[in-house]
């Protein structure tokens, strides 16, 4: 969907970077409140990440990864994000709280509004959502709850007596380890995507977007679990052996959920839904970044003005130079990085439906005229999306759109 | 002195218009704008060795020029034209910095096109405006009401929109013949009081007979009515004020229009007191037809900058009702009137001269959402909230203060037509609010919104007026202090009616403090 130009090549590199490195902190804190943070009623420090997570093998980079996605990189937490951490965007070594306090950070709140939307929207195929709703999933659940709150028996009381919104809760501590284990492998795609660009290994947008295939068909089978660490010992809320896998129940509802529907962001415009602004469908929503009006970040606490902050600490310097040159320069910078990277989401949406193509379809070069039939029905229902009134694919195909 | 503020830039105009070729706008510009900061300073040196205590002429000079036609070189100032001079001045400073030339320049808002005639013409404005606000010959006022054509003309159709030739014709037909009919008044005035010279001293119409006087003073009337502009004599006006650039449209609404203001008080009401009570309520049924139809013909505009010119006509109309109805305060709420007036409408021309040049654009329907704080120009949006509420008469605006003495000193000589006005400076804030909802508020258009910043050096003007509107909004004193001595002198003159004013039943004010305030 994107051109194929040098321009958009580098756009969207630079921001895979940029967005890799508050990645590699969203997967971690993720998996720290799912596993560790758990049921905590006043979870104030679910922020501050312990070192133990900060040091948390990545499973696709470093000497001890499943596959080794990011070639040079470690396992570790990203350096670039651990000198952020230290210093913050005042670039001085203050006590955490303060940095917390200032919004100085890394802002997870874009990551748990993404966790948000996944699991509100439903029905966007897997089994994983099912599963939270079975008998299995509850019984697994109850024996944490028990476990975490044995010596709190206000809680256990709050529990007796209202058991569905502990279980709730936990359904989406469930989600926040879906979406980290998801971004586990996405963080160290873009990382070695941007280190072949810097060894000027891609030539062109569909070398990126061969590449991102590639990648999601690596990661496509790994497991998809919540686990739960009370008092050192596990619990399997979701255990490995239900066989949740990547692709299925991860990747694809995060595309669908994030990319796509997410919600009316609240702030910036006021939907009214008895006129029929609000679709009644929750499959008919389309507020995501693809459909995102970036133009107004800034004005409100929209979710991915909180990412765009985020990336902007990260940005490559080839990045920062070309903004310079653009409409406001520094001043806008927000705004130009957010709609490249709605331009580098674009990318991602492509290499998503190559990926589905491929492991639901059949060959583009197929004989079989059926075959080549479903093909073409396939593409033409994603394409149809695209051609709602509020879809930015003609601006993201033109080069004055920033 | 006063000649020192005179002849100073004009000296700066000639000495522009003979500056090597190879200078640089900017340093042109520097050159107009130090010289005009000099001057401006000078004027404020004035104000504080202003007498308060007189409200008669002060700082006199006087050289004898050409005695047999009676024209001399005679200059003074009083509470009526010294504020009005140091308002003048600066926004002659403000108008050499505001933005001027085709959007997207990059000269630093300065324009490329013929800088020194440019210059030197704003310079030689200033000096026409000092000139008129302090002759105090007949011929001397004539002389300098008539100079300022020339500038005028030359800035419409040099440096206008599209259409600017013929604005700049009617602007001309129509003020010549303003001019016209101010020397013919003139004329009669002098020959028929059987007066060898022109000296404003000289003169007085007591002798004449009531019908000679109504016609010079119907005369007058017209003339200045012209350059006001007054209903129905208003027709040159939008047209010259959106075609000229925002820095000549300043300096039109700014200050050439309250030449027409001041030569009414000055040469009407003072000159023929007897005969102003006489026409007092047509001219008052004039300022209030002037305010409803600025008001109405402003809601139906599209342009922005069109909008700001029919209000203009709006608020010039309050200043002839207060002047109609000739109470101390109601002339005290004219002349505040005139001076808040040239401020807002400064601010308001010099923000649309922004929008303009930053949008490409003034049209109601295409602006939207320019309060973005990032894409949009939030400061300039918000000084122009700031700037409507100031001419809607906010309280705490300088625009409330003019307004309150208007509406409170004329109210007993003239109910209905108060009540009216009051009425369309509700009509104010609707048009201001259709103004900002449509260009500040509402969402920024994707397709268009790639505006370039907007420079401190472009913004400074606005804040500092801006503040200025602000401060004599709270400290209302600072404003009418020098100009309270001269219109309570001539409050004076007007031997009768009103009596029994509310507003004169106090006849030694606190001079510190606002009138509108000591009666509450």
């Amino acid at each position: 969907m994107l051109p194929d130009t040098p321009e958009n090549l580098m756009q969207i590199i630079g921001i895979y970077k940029a967005y890799a490195v508050p990645m590699d902190f969203y997967w971690r804190d993720l998996l720290y409140i799912a596993e560790q943070v758990f049921l905590d009623p006043v979870p104030f420090f679910k922020y501050f990440l312990p070192q133990e997570y900060l040091d948390l093998p990545n499973h696709y980079a470093g000497d001890t990864a499943d596959f080794r996605v990011w070639q040079k990189g470690e396992a570790s937490a990203h350096p670039e994000l651990l000198e952020f951490m230290a210093k913050g965007e005042v670039n001085r070594k203050l006590p955490k709280l303060l940095h917390h306090l200032w919004h100085d950070r890394i802002n997870m709140e874009f990551a748990e509004e993404c966790m948000r939307a996944m699991l509100w929207h439903q029905g966007m195929g897997g089994q994983f959502y099912d599963y939270l709703e079975s008998g299995e999933y509850i019984a697994n659940a109850d024996r944490a709850i028990k476990a975490y709150f044995k010596r709190n028996p206000l809680m256990l009381g709050l529990y007796k007596l209202f058991p569905n919104m502990f279980y709730e809760k936990v359904r989406e501590l469930s989600y926040y380890a879906n979406l980290g284990l998801f971004w586990e492998v996405m963080a160290p795609v873009f990382f070695e995507m941007s280190d072949l660009y810097d060894a000027g290994e891609f030539k062109s947008v569909p070398d990126a977007m061969d590449f991102l295939v590639n990648g999601i068909f690596i990661a496509a089978g790994r497991p998809i679990y919540h686990h739960a660490y009370i008092d050192g010992e596990c619990y399997e809320i979701i255990p490995k052996s239900k066989g949740f896998t990547w692709l299925y129940e991860a990747a694809l509802p995060y595309v669908e959920a994030v990319f796509y529907r997410t919600s009316p962001f609240r702030g910036t415009k006021s939907y009214n839904a008895q006129a029929g602004q609000v679709p009644d469908e929750q499959k008919d929503f389309h507020y995501g970044i693809l459909y995102a009006d970036v133009f107004p970040v800034g004005t409100a606490g929209i979710p991915p003005t909180l990412l765009m902050q985020d990336m902007l600490h990260f940005l490559p310097p080839y990045l920062t130079e070309y903004y310079q040159q653009y409409c406001r320069g520094e001043d806008d910078i927000l705004i130009q990085l957010g709609i490249t990277f709605q331009r580098s989401m674009y990318n991602v949406t492509s290499a998503v439906i190559q990926a589905l193509r491929t492991a639901l379809l059949y060959p583009l070069d197929d004989p079989n005229p059926k075959h080549r039939w479903a093909n073409r029905r396939f593409f033409e229902a994603q394409m149809d999306r695209f051609k709602r009134p509020e879809a930015r694919l003609r601006n993201v195909q033109s080069q004055d759109y920033r | 002195m006063l000649s020192l503020l005179l002849w100073l830039p004009l000296i700066g105009a000639i000495a522009l218009l003979l500056a090597p070729p190879q200078w640089s706008v900017v340093r042109l510009r520097n050159i107009a704008g130090v010289l005009t900061l000099l001057v401006f300073l000078l004027s404020c040196y004035l104000l504080s060795q202003f007498d308060l205590g007189n409200g008669g002429w002060q700082f006199q000079e006087y050289h004898a020029w050409a005695q047999p036609i009676g024209l001399s070189y005679s200059l003074a100032v009083d509470g009526l034209s010294l504020p009005l001079l140091v308002m003048g001045n600066l926004l002659t400073l403000i108008a050499i910095y505001t933005i001027t030339g085709a959007p997207h320049e990059t000269t630093a808002g300065a324009l490329r096109d013929r800088p020194r005639l440019y210059y030197s013409l704003i310079l030689l404005v200033n000096a026409g405006v000092t000139g008129a606000l302090s002759a105090q010959n007949l011929l001397l006022f004539v002389l300098f009401y008539e100079l300022e054509l020339i500038p005028f003309y030359l800035l419409i159709s040099i440096w206008g929109g599209p259409k600017r030739s013929y604005a700049a014709i009617k602007f001309l037909l129509y003020t010549a013949v303003s001019g016209l009919f101010v020397l013919a008044a003139f004329l009669g005035i002098t020959f028929l009081s059987q007066s060898t010279s022109f000296d404003y001293g000289l003169l007085t119409t007591d002798g004449l007979e009531l019908k000679v006087r109504l016609i010079l003073l119907t005369m007058l009337l017209i003339g200045f009515g012209i350059k006001i502009p007054l209903v129905p004599l208003h027709t040159w006006m939008p047209d010259a004020y959106v075609e000229a650039s925002p820095a000549t449209a300043i300096l039109l609404g700014g200050i050439l229009a309250k030449l027409g203001t001041y030569g009414l008080i000055r040469f009407g009401l003072q000159l023929f007191p007897d005969t102003w009570t006489l026409i007092g309520p047509g001219l008052a049924a004039i300022g209030t037809i002037s305010v409803l139809y600025g008001a109405l013909s402003a809601i139906a505009q599209k342009d922005i900058k069109r909008m700001v010119a029919y209000s203009s006509i709006g608020h010039m109309g309050y200043m002839l009702v207060a002047a109609a109805a000739g109470t101390r305060l109601s002339i005290l709420g004219a002349v505040a009137q005139m001076i808040s007036h040239g401020l807002i409408l400064a601010l308001l021309f010099f923000l649309v001269g922004i929008v303009e040049r930053k949008a490409g654009t003034r049209d109601l329907d295409v602006l939207n959402g320019l309060m973005n704080p990032i894409r949009g120009l939030p400061l300039t949006s918000a000084l122009l909230i700031a700037a409507g509420m100031a001419s809607a008469g906010i309280p705490g605006l300088v625009g409330f203060v003019a307004e309150f003495m208007v509406f409170q000193g004329s109210f007993t000589t003239f109910p209905l037509p108060i009540l009216v006005c009051i009425f369309a400076s509700g009509l104010t804030a609707v048009y201001f609010v259709i103004l900002l909802n449509r260009t500040c508020f509402g969402k920024l258009d994707n397709a268009i919104a790639y505006y370039p910043t907007v420079l401190l050096s472009e913004r400074w003007p606005a804040l500092a007026l801006a503040a200025i509107i602000l401060f004599l909004g709270v400290q209302p004193q600072w404003l009418v202090r020098w100009i309270q001595p001269t219109t309570n002198a001539l409050a004076a003159q007007f031997p009768t009616v009103l009596a029994d004013q509310f507003a004169t039943q106090q006849p030694t004010l606190a001079p510190d403090l606002p009138p509108a305030m000591a009666h509450r």
